[in-house]
């Protein structure tokens, strides 16, 4: 079975993902307690309770880290396309498009606790479930561009072009979007904190709730780590067997 | 000047083969007045709002660029001609030629829409140059990103509505700015003054999306 490795080829060696396993699962491990702590401390530690918000704002340690980590997936899924077309080497597609697999599992999540929470906050007494504000607008976005590069890579076949072409894409996609930055405020008004005149964190702001949510975004962007290392490996073993990554 | 007369020449190669055939030409003709049509007639006789007309103007346009432009580069693979224009000319002189023609292509829709638009939904244009203004940036920017993507689904195997999919994502700014852009054009529209940062974002969007092309065709071209 192994001697199959023979065919692979020079250019999918190159970059072989050696891994430390003492040093992976001591991250891993940290990770699953950190988070376990987080969620716990999310759930039980007591806040205080604003008009309308009340529990719901215990949603900010699930929510807002989402959002963080989607866009680090964005910035690793990216940064490994523009690797692949520097090198060449498979494994940068390999990453590229696992970054961009887990990375959109967190931004369907996000949009998800996001909806929930603007439904019983925001549009509390509405039947509002969807409202085109800017960062919800941009999210989907980002999500319908990563189904776009799914199905794009889904209608290549041979891996090396797939690689090629998917990268390009990905990259070009990259490209467009920042314009929203700049066009999606100035016709849309937002009611997300963060915006004009409207603090991340205001002084009501427990002090407790920092302290929970700093550790929530490094776990959840710890679990992306995770997952997305966990896959690349997978990948990696499917196309070592089978010269084909696309699980 | 040797670049821009390679970039010429494929210009002008697929200029001649258009004339031909007029195949992407009447297709594209067709595809507008059909589609135009349906709208008038789903509408009917109710007065539809300056930023509705805006809106489905360019959503026409959109479509019919996503439908009819996706042809480029899949007709030089079926005509088997992609290994001498690669032997010809380098990729940005292709690209250019391409995006060229396909300016050309999308402004003879954008003339064709509007003129129908005017004829089926009583369009009143007070700022003539602005909407003008738009049109062409605006197409810049569509042709731009439709000729890269179309180099792109040359590419793949099952090529047939791919283009759509992988383009729409990619033309909300553009959208937003041409729609409100349009808008300001029109009827009781705020024009010029209050569009500066529209046909900015129009500018400075095609701008990107054909250098990022001119940066990346290479490696789709060249595969």
């Amino acid at each position: 079975m192994w001697t199959r490795q023979e065919n692979i080829p020079e250019s999918g060696l190159k970059e072989h993902p050696h891994v430390r396993i003492g040093r992976y699962a001591l991250v891993r491990n940290t990770v699953f307690l950190g988070l376990t702590a987080v969620v716990l401390a999310g759930f039980l530690v007591n806040i205080p309770r604003i008009n309308i918000l009340e529990h719901t704002a215990r949603n900010l340690y699930f929510h807002v880290p989402m959002w963080f980590t989607m866009m680090a997936a964005v910035g690793v899924s990216g940064y490994h396309s523009f690797r692949l077309l520097q090198t060449g080497s498979l494994i940068r597609d390999i990453r590229a498009m696992q970054a961009a697999r887990v990375g959109a599992w967190f931004g369907v999540l996000g949009l998800l606790t996001g909806i929930i929470w603007s439904k019983f906050t925001w549009y509390v007494g509405t039947d509002v479930w969807w409202n085109f504000d800017p960062r919800q607008t941009m999210a989907s976005l980002q999500l319908l561009i990563y189904g776009a590069y799914f199905v794009l890579r889904s209608a290549l076949e041979d891996p090396d072009r797939r690689a090629k072409i998917a990268a390009v894409y990905n990259l070009f996609a990259a490209t467009t979007t920042p314009f929203l930055l700049y066009v999606i405020p100035r016709q849309l008004e937002s009611l997300h904190p963060g915006a004009e005149g409207n603090p991340a964190f205001s002084e009501i702001t427990e002090p407790v709730m920092r302290l929970i949510f700093y550790p929530a975004i490094i776990g959840f962007i710890g679990l992306f780590w995770v997952l997305y290392t966990q896959r690349v490996r997978i990948a990696w073993i499917k196309y070592r067997v089978s010269r084909d990554p696309e699980l | 000047m040797i670049w821009l007369s390679g970039a010429w020449a494929v210009f002008e190669k697929d200029l001649r083969l258009e004339l031909r055939s007029r195949y992407a030409i009447n297709m594209l003709i067709m595809f507008v007045l059909s589609s135009l049509l349906l709208v008038a007639l789903a509408i009917g006789q109710d007065a539809v709002s300056t930023k509705m007309q805006s809106a489905l103007l360019w959503i026409v346009i959109l479509f019919s660029a996503s439908i009819g432009l996706g042809r480029t580069f899949v007709g030089e693979e079926e005509r088997g001609t992609v290994l001498i224009l690669q032997l010809s000319v380098p990729g940005s002189q292709v690209f250019a030629g391409k995006l060229a023609f396909n300016f050309f292509l999308l402004l003879c829709v954008n003339l064709i829409g509007v003129l129908v638009f005017v004829f089926l939904l009583n369009l009143d244009i007070t700022h003539v140059g602005l909407l003008a203004t738009t049109l062409l940036l605006g197409s810049l920017g569509l042709a731009g990103a439709t000729t890269m993507l179309s180099a792109i689904i040359a590419r793949t195997t099952n090529v047939g509505p791919l283009l759509p999919v992988l383009l729409f994502p990619l033309l909300i700014p553009l959208l937003l700015s041409v729609v409100s852009a349009g808008e300001n054009a029109l009827a009781g529209g705020l024009g010029w003054a209050e569009s500066t940062s529209d046909l900015t974002t129009l500018a400075a969007f095609a701008g990107v999306v054909i250098t990022a092309s001119v940066l990346l065709f290479d490696f789709v071209w060249n595969d």
